[in-house]
């Protein structure tokens, strides 16, 4: 099983390590899972503020049934309505604590959404809960954790946010990691959605996402604890939840499981930004329940089934003085998220013939004849894989400059619908104070269909990605 | 000088020096700076402080050269709990000649809310009470701060 082999590896450089030195990066199970024992208030307020702007050139789709039409790789989130926004990314207000101060064995952690983007922007809500859990601490080396909160995986979607370096995270993670959750696999759709699932949004979007993103979230337990030698810190997590992300109850029988590993040598300091050298490792397995159409119009022959949904990763990060530093590898298997009909914005209708002609109805739209209505898609047993590396450099206390170089193959295992997506980002950003400080990023995109020819439909399209300019604000309170 | 005179020589030098280690209190011959530092909040920043300020009297004047104690009562007991995060400072600071007195009307409280007598931090010595303490040592000459 892979995650296994993921995890042996993790654990045979730990072996090799030896003994004591300094770690990197921080410990992100304890700084979010606990508070510090004896020295915890009651009740501590907090929270954060990030406006940003983005924009992009706004080119459009250049080939393909949707030529002329908006290309959904150059719309700015969470609306990818246009290539020019500025947006309350995110605000969020939570409290955090220990129920009684005396007894340091309980903690837990609230925290609320209030910004515009994935988890919020589906049901237009003002304020979606992100986290609520509960830490007991009574068992030495195995806290347990219950509730809704960050899964022990990946590091960008398991760091807290609000000291990412950057402003978009890579393409792996947002293809891999951050969960959308769909009802159909969407591949009726796009041949003639009249006899399709009516599934439409409000804003006419074709198979509609069910609800929010998944935002690196789950509801379940997980148990978990650091163990120290010397200058080392070793980690482990286990958890067992919904797999269904933010949502706060389940949409299926089946469960997702977590495994975590990382060891860190600890250089100094402490919190977020406290100084070593971490290695980790970690696994995610569970079955997604969607309904594939089988690539026709004909809905009485749609099959609903399960499918496995497996990521792995494994990855290093390094925080010492000035140099910033960090790796990760990701696999996945089943349960891709295959973005949109020829890379249209969903609910787009098309400028050309469609492969079938009749005219169709989806939630009393009616479209001409042969017109069809682009979708979101999902490839429930295709594989994909990516890596990113970053370098940082504190150039002074108050400037930092940061690059990223991001690869993230998709559907691999079939090779015409194999795409590569590959992103440079520079950025720099500037700390007001410690709590402030200003991002900005440039993305410089490519994308390619790596396994059709260059004038094929696929790569016309990709051709069209534009680089991205952003710059985000950021206030922690 | 006859074996049993130095026999008995060395023991009462045994029992003195005994005596002398026993006091967990003794105080330092040639300190010219006692101050007695008082912790009865809450507050997770205020342990910080308190720390920071014995550690800063200590680099200033020399351990030798004052006396520090703090004492800890009330809300501010949580300090000397064994498992505080700032147990390892405790220790630092002990091992440079900082003295921790803790409240036992405190622990006899907190005792009632636990359920269980809250384990104490081993560098920390349990006085009568913690007012009482802080004010013995302002009559000895002892100047009391309150970060």
């Amino acid at each position: 099983m892979k995650f296994f082999k993921t995890m042996t590896m993790a654990a045979a450089c730990t072996a090799a390590m030896g003994v004591a030195s300094t770690a990197n990066a921080a410990n992100w199970l304890m700084l979010q899972g606990t508070e510090p024992a004896g020295a915890a208030p009651r009740a501590k307020v907090w929270g954060f503020i990030q406006p940003e702007y983005q924009s992009t050139g706004g080119e459009d789709l250049a080939a393909g049934p949707w030529t002329g039409e908006k290309a959904i790789f150059n719309q700015i989130r969470p609306d990818i309505d246009t290539n020019k926004d500025m947006n309350i990314l995110r605000a969020r207000l939570g409290v955090r604590g220990t129920a009684l101060p005396l007894d340091s064995n309980v903690n837990y952690f609230l925290l609320t959404e209030m910004g515009r983007n994935g988890v919020t922007n589906k049901d237009s809500a003002s304020v979606k809960l992100t986290d609520a859990s509960i830490t007991l601490n009574h068992i030495d080396g195995a806290r347990v954790r219950v509730g809704k909160f960050k899964y022990p995986g990946a590091e960008e979607g398991l760091q807290a946010v609000h000291v990412f370096d950057y402003i978009n995270f890579t393409n792996v993670t947002n293809g891999l990691l951050m969960e959308r959750f769909f009802k159909y696999d969407g591949s009726g759709t796009f041949v003639q959605p009249a006899a399709g699932p009516d599934t439409a949004s409000d804003s006419g979007q074709v198979n509609a996402p069910l609800s929010g993103v998944g935002a690196f979230r789950d509801t379940g337990i997980q148990i978990f604890d650091t163990f120290k030698k010397d200058d080392w810190e070793h980690s482990y997590a286990i958890m067992y939840g919904n797999g269904n992300g933010s949502n706060n109850s389940d949409n299926d029988d089946n469960k997702d499981t977590y495994v975590y590993w990382s060891s860190e040598k600890v250089y100094g300091g402490k919190g977020p930004r406290r100084e070593g050298w971490k290695i980790f490792a970690w696994n995610q397995s569970g079955k997604r329940t969607i309904t594939r159409e089988l690539g026709d119009a004909d809905a009485s022959n749609d099959i609903e089934g399960e499918f496995d949904r497996e990521r792995s990763g494994i990855g290093t990060t390094f925080r010492k003085g000035k140099i910033r530093a960090s790796f990760e590898y990701i696999t996945a298997d089943g349960m891709i998220f295959a973005g949109s009909d020829g890379g249209a914005v969903p609910g787009t209708l098309s400028n050309l013939p469609g492969p079938a002609a009749g005219k169709f109805t989806v939630n009393g739209d009616v479209g001409s004849d042969g017109q069809l209505k682009a979708s979101w898609n999902v490839e429930t047993e295709g594989e994909a894989d990516g890596w990113y590396a970053h370098f940082g450099y504190q150039v002074t206390p108050k400037w930092e400059l940061d690059v990223r170089y991001d690869v993230y193959n998709r559907m691999t295992d079939v090779s015409a619908k194999e795409r590569k997506y590959e992103t440079t980002t520079i950025g720099a950003q500037y700390f007001f104070n410690k709590k402030t400080r200003m991002i900005l990023n440039y993305e410089m995109r490519d994308a390619e269909a790596p396994n059709l020819p260059s004038d094929h439909n696929a790569n016309l399209i990709l051709d069209s990605m534009d680089d991205r300019l952003s710059a985000q604000l950021l206030v922690i309170f | 000088m006859r074996f049993s005179t130095l026999k008995s020589m060395a023991v009462f030098l045994a029992i003195a020096l005994s005596l002398v280690g026993f006091n967990a209190h003794a105080e330092k011959a040639f300190a010219e700076q006692k101050v007695v530092l008082q912790i009865s909040d809450n507050d997770p920043f205020k342990q910080t402080l308190v720390l920071n300020v014995a550690n800063n009297l200590v680099k200033h004047y020399g351990q030798d050269q004052v006396e520090v104690e703090i004492v800890a009562f009330g809300p501010g007991l949580r300090l000397l709990f064994d498992e505080n995060t700032n147990k390892g400072r405790i220790a630092s600071l002990a091992g440079a000649g900082v003295k921790f007195s803790a409240c036992s009307n405190t622990i006899r409280n907190m005792s009632k809310v636990l359920g269980e007598k809250p384990a104490l931090n081993s560098n920390a010595t349990v006085v009568d009470a913690g007012v009482v303490r802080i004010i013995d040592l302002v009559n000895k000459g002892y100047r009391l701060v309150k970060p």
